[in-house]
C-alpha cells in the first residue's frame, strides 16, 4: 500500500516538475534566443527538482524554484563555453539583470511560441510529432524514441537536428501573425493528431508506453485550449480525441485484438470523457456555424456514436449528413470510406459498394479491401468477399489488424 | 543580365543600412534548364529584375548562371592530388537545373521564405531556403 502510494506520490511530482518546466523553457527560451540552451538547462533544473523535492518537499513556488535553477544552469552552461557569440553574452547579462516574475498572460505567450515552433511548417511532420513530444510533454529522448519505434540514437540525431535548424536558420520563436494564424493553427492541430493518432493506433512495439501518447496529445490539447480558448478547431481536436479515447477499455479485448465499434461493451466506455467532448463539439459548432471546421466535423460524427445507447439505435442518417458536411471542407477517398461505412447501415451494403467501388487510389489500402469484404459478405458473395480479404492480407497491416482480417476470412470461407 | 545587374546596384546601396547581425539564407534556384540570355526568357527575366528591385533592401548577391550544358564537372580522382578527371555537363541530372541563387538577408526564416516564395522559379520550379555560415 506505502509503495502505491509512494509511486503515486513520485509520478505526480514528475507530473509537477514535467508541466512546470514546460512553461519555465517556454520563457527561457524566449530571453536566451537559444531552445537548445534552454531545453538543456530546464533539462538539468528538473533532474536537480526531482531529487531535492522528493528529500526536502515541493517549494512553496515550484515554477520560480525551477526558473532560478534553470537560469543559473543556463548562466552556468554560457560560461563554460569558452567562445560564445556576444549575442549570448547578452543574455547573460540579461540573464542576470531582468528581474524573475513573469505574468500568467506572459508566460501563455511564451508557451504560444513554443508550440508555434514546434510546429513550424519548414520542419518535417515527423520532426514536428517528435520536438512536441520531446519539448511540449516533456518526454526524454529514449521515451520519445520508444513511443514512435525509432532507435534512440536515430532520434537522438533528428532532435539535434531539429534544433540546429531551429538555430541557425532562425525559425522564429513568435506567435504568427493574425491573417497566417489558422493556416498556422491547422499545422498544431495536425502535429497533435499525429501524437495522437500514434498512441490511439498503438498496435505495435510497447503497447503501453505508445498507448500514453494518446493521454499526452490529449494533454496538449488542453493546453492549446486554455492557451487560445474557443478557438473552434482546437475545441473540435480536443473534442474528437476526447470522445476516442473515451472508448479505449472497449476497443481492444483482453488478448489485445481489435473489437470493432459493432462489438463493442458500451457500458466500458468513459462516460466522463463522453460528456466533456459532446460539450466540446456543442461549442465548436456554435463558433463555425458557417464555414465548417473539419475537426469539430469529425468530432460530431464521433459524438453520434459516443451518444447512441447501441450499435442498432445509431443515427445513421445524421453520421452520414455530418460526413456531407465533412466533405465540403475535407474531401479525401478515406472520408468517403468512412461514409460509406455509414450508409451500409443506412441504406444497405448495395449502395455502399457502390460508393467503395468508386473510389480509386485505395489499391494500396488495406481497410478499403477490408470494408468492400465485409459489404460483398452482406450482399451474400462468399468468394468475391474472401478473395477481398486475402487481398488485403497481402497488404502491410498491423498484427492485431491482421488477426481481425484473418478471423474474417475464416468466417467467409472456412 | 538583368537580375545581376540589379544585384549589384542592391549591394552598393544597401549593404550598409541593416545594421545587426541578421541570418543570411541562400535562396537556390531550381528551374527549367534553359539559356536565360535568349530573347524568349526576356519575359521571365524582367519578372527577376521586377523582384531584384522590390528586394533591394534585403539582398546581399546572388548570381544567374548559363544552363548546365555549359557546366563541367570536376573531380580529383584517388582525392588530392590526384588526376583532374572532367565531364561534360552537370552532376546529377534531374528535372529542374540549379540555374542561380539569391543570398538574402532576413530577420528570420519566415521573412526568408516570404521572399523565395515571390521569385519566378517558385512558381513552377523550387527555390531551396538555406542558412549561410556566417564566417569571420
Amino acid at each position: 500500500m506505502s509503495e502505491q502510494v509512494d509511486a503515486d506520490a513520485a509520478s505526480s511530482l514528475a507530473r509537477l516538475v514535467r508541466d512546470e518546466g514546460r512553461a519555465v523553457l517556454a520563457t527561457l527560451a524566449r530571453r536566451l534566443g537559444d531552445l537548445g540552451l534552454a531545453e538543456d538547462a530546464v533539462q538539468e533544473a528538473s533532474v536537480q527538482a526531482l531529487t531535492t523535492w522528493a528529500r526536502d518537499g515541493v517549494p512553496s513556488s515550484p515554477r520560480a524554484w525551477l526558473t532560478a535553477a534553470a537560469r543559473n544552469r543556463a548562466i552556468d552552461r554560457i560560461r563554460r563555453e569558452a567562445v560564445r557569440s556576444d549575442k549570448e553574452s547578452a543574455a547573460v547579462r540579461m540573464l542576470e539583470g531582468e528581474p524573475e516574475p513573469v505574468s500568467p498572460s506572459a508566460v501563455n505567450d511564451d508557451l504560444l511560441r513554443l508550440v508555434f515552433t514546434c510546429c513550424h511548417p519548414s520542419l518535417a511532420a515527423d520532426t514536428q510529432v517528435a520536438l512536441s513530444l520531446h519539448t511540449l510533454c516533456g518526454l526524454t529522448t529514449p521515451e520519445v524514441a520508444r513511443a514512435l519505434l525509432v532507435g534512440e540514437g536515430a532520434m537522438a540525431k533528428r532532435l539535434t537536428r531539429a534544433r540546429q535548424k531551429i538555430a541557425v536558420a532562425k525559425i522564429p520563436y513568435r506567435v504568427p501573425p493574425d491573417h497566417e494564424l489558422p493556416d498556422r493553427l491547422a499545422a498544431v492541430a495536425t502535429t497533435v493528431y499525429l501524437v495522437f493518432n500514434e498512441g490511439y493506433a498503438a498496435t505495435t512495439g510497447d503497447d503501453h508506453v505508445r498507448r500514453a501518447l494518446a493521454d499526452e496529445a490529449i494533454r496538449l490539447g488542453r493546453l492549446l485550449l486554455g492557451l487560445l480558448p474557443g478557438e473552434p478547431s482546437l475545441q473540435g481536436l480536443l473534442g474528437l480525441m476526447v470522445l476516442q479515447h473515451a472508448r479505449r477499455e472497449a476497443r481492444v479485448d483482453a488478448d489485445g485484438g481489435l473489437v470493432l465499434l459493432v462489438d463493442q461493451d458500451r457500458s466500458k466506455w468513459d462516460r466522463a470523457a463522453v460528456v466533456e467532448g459532446t460539450w466540446l463539439v456543442g461549442e465548436g459548432l456554435r463558433r463555425t456555424p458557417d464555414r465548417p471546421d473539419p475537426y469539430v466535423v469529425q468530432a460530431a460524427i464521433a459524438a453520434c456514436h459516443a451518444l447512441a445507447p447501441t450499435y442498432a439505435d445509431t443515427d445513421w442518417r445524421a453520421i452520414v449528413s455530418w460526413y456531407d458536411v465533412l466533405l465540403t471542407v475535407q474531401d479525401t477517398p478515406i472520408v468517403r470510406l468512412n461514409r460509406a461505412a455509414a450508409v451500409a447501415e443506412l441504406d444497405g451494403a448495395a449502395s455502399a459498394l457502390a460508393i467503395v467501388d468508386d473510389l480509386t487510389g485505395l489499391e494500396h489500402y488495406p481497410l478499403w479491401h477490408g470494408a468492400r469484404a465485409e459489404l460483398l459478405h452482406r450482399l451474400g458473395r462468399p468468394a468475391d468477399s474472401a478473395d477481398a480479404l486475402r487481398t488485403a492480407l497481402c497488404l502491410p497491416v498491423s498484427r492485431p489488424v491482421r488477426r481481425l482480417l484473418e478471423r474474417r476470412l475464416d468466417a467467409v470461407d472456412p | 543580365m538583368a537580375f545581376v545587374f540589379m544585384v549589384k546596384l542592391a549591394i552598393s546601396a544597401d549593404a550598409t543600412e541593416r545594421t545587426t547581425a541578421m541570418p543570411t539564407y541562400a535562396a537556390i534556384i531550381y528551374s527549367k534548364d534553359v539559356d536565360w540570355t535568349q530573347p524568349e526568357h526576356a519575359a521571365e527575366m524582367k519578372e527577376y529584375g521586377e523582384f531584384s528591385a522590390t528586394a533591394a533592401a534585403i539582398i546581399r548577391g546572388g548570381a544567374a548562371l548559363y544552363p548546365t550544358s555549359t557546366a563541367t564537372t570536376v573531380r580529383v580522382e584517388g582525392g588530392k592530388g590526384g588526376d583532374v578527371v572532367t565531364t561534360d555537363g552537370p552532376y546529377a541530372e534531374t528535372k529542374d537545373a540549379l540555374t542561380g541563387f539569391y543570398l538574402l538577408e532576413c530577420d528570420d526564416l519566415d521573412e526568408a521564405v516570404a521572399a523565395a516564395a515571390k521569385l519566378p522559379a517558385a512558381w513552377d520550379g523550387a527555390v531551396e531556403v538555406r542558412p549561410v555560415i556566417p564566417l569571420g
